[in-house]
């Protein structure tokens, strides 16, 4: 054997495969652990020879960028290996994600919970922007969170550097909901500010428990923007009538934020309209946001293990999965209903706990290219 | 040369601040000194020769005494013959500088893990560019790419895909020096007193000798930015200098030769210890920055062709006796998983149990068939 390829094995026989969690047409994730010390982890392996071109883009991406990336806020690429024509990565396993915390209506968000999710996004957004990688994917099913309550920015496969100002880049980035003005305008030089305007929706949608600015078409977007926010003026945003896309829609007024996020703090409110200034230049960057004031005011960020999640639903007992389906939570301190996918296969969910179907969805970088 | 790396397992939140590029995988995993890089290709070679001796052997006894294998000297002339093919193929296909640079350190960071007696340059060359294409976010189509080189089919270029991304150890991302050398061509601009025009003629012929300098291991030891610096440095030493200085001292107090680094100065090395510290690189890169001499290379690839590894030539004795092997290994492995799974049916649940660590483990098929 060569030494590559007894390096490649090695790395292989580092990890072991539990359970598959979840399946999507080019990856299937395993649960897992780390041989040596019992770590859990997530394995996420690529189908890649029915790639025509090889290895793709959104992998290649992952890969590229998750390698270099360290830090507590971004989720952590434990080693990559491959095994015939697939290509594995292992992740460090986390057990749920920010959607489904925000959609588990048994959960109540203080304040100070709202705080420490949008502190540790920013932080792991400035590490990214720092580092010159633009994610142009966030929305809150891709803000994993572990045991421990850390919050991190996973899937970047649409990741990319911003290093060479200048070079055209594409504006079919980011999923809808949280996809800014200047890119449904179809600008195609952008920069950080296009991560801010999502993680400002973010910040409404965890205020709002339901997704803030919720567009059926990518026009409908615009107009779902502008109804919530006002229609821009040329001096709100200088320019935007030149952009390549531009179509002009009808004006709405502007509405105070206040009258929406009627418990939200002063502070809350400047820092979530600064996100959301149509003019990117003017938007805020994640490293002002992190030394705003509404991360110094009382109250202050909840601890990460004191944060709301959702109820393990094998931790309280043996309260097999099937039961569990019928809607009923018996472990959860809420009223006790959940909105479980129906008709799972059974038998292999009762491997898992429930959390971890987040990760084999949020693993599955299929419909992206 | 500098500080001690953080160990990149260590997921512990670091408290001290490091470069951004400190925590890079060029960093962490590409950088040698110039003896470990002399060491790390002899070695390579010596292990490299000892197997494919043994391969000989194999078939037919004292038929490797006759073989002059190359060494490492040889094997890396070679490579660098291919390095400057890549440069004529991205001149070809129209390809950003970036895409070349990156191809560039793919095909040398290869050959430090393999030898160019199982894996011919020429071949190698063509996966390490497709697969720079895509990690630099230019990608082209397989068979666009494989119609433009001459007796090249797509297949030719991906079957090595995988070995090479292995090879990289899946470090795709690349710090080049041309791109320092672009900021410290905006950064001089910033200095009093810069003649534009001298300014633009240093930075075109300093670009020149970053790409010489690809040609030689300048890269695997320096940093992209001394690099860079040196490049300027031999294109104008007086411009380099200036810029060197500005770095240590205060703008305000134009320095005097003697005048020593004042406590406020952004790096404690001196400006002398800086421009001595580029010497062995200029040197490097006027000496081995050319095209090696074609006549040489070609009596090493005629050698080549009499010392390849038979185990990799199609055909050969050797190559059919590993394919069965590796076949045979593989039909076992089908007849077991295929007993298992009867077992399964037998034992009742057709659905089969949930399943068990070591099916999935050293099983990769699962979801293949």
């Amino acid at each position: 054997m060569d030494a590559v390829e007894k390096a490649n094995a090695e790395r292989q026989r580092r990890w072991t495969k539990e359970a598959k969690i979840g399946e999507g047409t080019y990856a299937v994730v395993y649960r897992g652990r780390e041989v040596a010390t019992g770590r859990k982890i997530a394995i996420k392996k690529i189908k890649v020879g029915q790639f025509k071109d090889g290895l793709d883009m959104s992998a290649i991406r992952e890969v590229k960028f998750l390698r270099e990336l360290k830090h507590q806020n971004v989720i952590e690429l434990l080693d990559v290996f491959s095994s015939k024509t697939n290509l594995n990565l292992v992740l460090e396993f986390l057990d749920t994600d920010l959607e489904l915390v925000i959609k588990d209506r048994s959960l109540v968000f203080l304040p100070a919970d709202i705080k420490a999710w949008m502190a540790m996004t920013f932080r792991g957004l400035e590490f990214c922007h720092r580092n010159w990688i633009l994610h142009r994917d966030l929305k809150p099913n891709n803000l994993l969170i572990g045991a421990d309550g850390q919050l991190k920015i996973a899937d970047f496969g649409l990741a990319r550097d911003f290093a060479d100002p200048g070079y055209k880049m594409t504006c079919q980035v980011i999923t809808r909901w949280y996809r800014p003005p200047e890119l449904l305008y179809g600008c195609r030089y952008y920069s950080t500010a296009v991560d801010i305007w999502s993680v400002g929706c973010i910040f409404a949608e965890l205020m709002l428990r339901t997704p803030y600015l919720p567009g059926e078409t990518d026009m409908d977007q615009l107009k779902t923007i502008f109804r919530a926010l006002g229609t821009p003026t040329e001096e709100d945003w200088p320019g935007h009538k030149k952009l390549p896309d531009y179509v002009p829609i009808e004006n709405f007024p502007k509405t105070p934020l206040r009258d929406l996020f009627t418990a939200a703090s002063s502070d809350c409110l400047n820092l979530l309209s600064k996100c959301l200034i149509y003019d990117p230049r003017r938007r805020i960057s994640a490293k002002d946001a992190l030394n705003h004031p509404y991360f110094f005011a009382l109250p202050y960020p909840s601890h990460p293990s004191k944060l709301p999640k959702p109820a393990k639903k094998d931790s309280g007992g043996h309260a097999a999965l099937e039961e569990v389906d019928g809607n009923v939570d018996f472990t959860g301190s809420g009223p006790g209903v959940k909105a479980n996918p129906p008709n799972r296969l059974k038998r292999k969910l009762s491997m898992e706990d429930g959390g971890s179907r987040s990760i084999a969805r949020r693993l599955d970088f299929t419909a992206k290219s | 040369m500098t500080a001690a790396v953080s160990t990149p397992g260590a997921s512990s939140s670091t408290v001290e601040k490091v470069p951004l590029y400190q925590g890079s995988t060029q960093y962490r995993h590409w950088r040698f000194s110039p003896e470990e890089l002399v060491h790390t290709r002899v070695s390579l070679n010596a292990a490299a020769v000892r197997v494919i001796k043994d391969a000989f052997e194999a078939d037919s006894l004292g038929s490797s005494t006759a073989v002059a294998f190359l060494d490492a000297n040889e094997e890396n002339l070679l490579v660098k013959l291919y390095i400057g093919k890549v440069s004529q193929l991205c001149g070809h296909f129209r390809f950003p500088e970036e895409v070349e640079a990156t191809a560039v350190s793919y095909l040398k960071r290869f050959y430090l893990k393999n030898t160019v007696m199982d894996w011919h340059p020429k071949n190698v060359m063509l996966t390490a560019l497709f697969l720079a294409t895509k990690t630099t976010n230019h990608p082209i189509s397989l068979e666009a790419y494989a119609h433009h080189i001459p007796k090249t089919a797509p297949s030719d270029v991906l079957e090595l895909e995988f070995l090479v991304a292995q090879s990289l150890g899946f470090d795709f991302a690349i710090w080049h020096a041309h791109k320092a050398l672009w900021g410290i061509w905006l950064d001089i601009q910033t200095l009093p007193d810069i003649r534009m025009d001298e300014l633009r003629d240093a930075y075109d012929v300093a670009l020149k000798h970053v790409r010489e300098s690809r040609l030689t291991d300048a890269e695997l030891i320096y940093t992209p930015s001394q690099i860079a610096l040196t490049c300027f440095s031999l294109a104008s030493p007086s411009l380099a200098s200036a810029w060197v200085r500005s770095k240590h001292t205060p703008p305000a107090s134009p320095p005097t030769p003697t005048s020593p680094p004042t406590p406020t100065s952004p790096s404690p090395i001196p400006e002398t210890d800086i421009l001595e510290l580029i010497e062995p690189i200029k040197s490097m890169i006027l000496q081995y920055g050319t095209m090696p001499d074609v006549e040489a290379v070609r009596e090493v690839d005629r050698r080549l062709r009499l010392c390849k590894n038979p185990e990799k030539i199609v055909g050969s004795n050797a190559y059919n006796r590993k394919l069965e092997a590796k076949e045979r290994k593989a039909a076992e492995k089908r007849a077991r998983k295929a007993a298992l799974a009867r077992k399964a049916m037998e034992e009742g649940d057709p659905f089969g149990d949930t399943i068990g660590p070591q099916d999935l483990d050293d099983d990769d098929d699962d979801d293949d068939d």
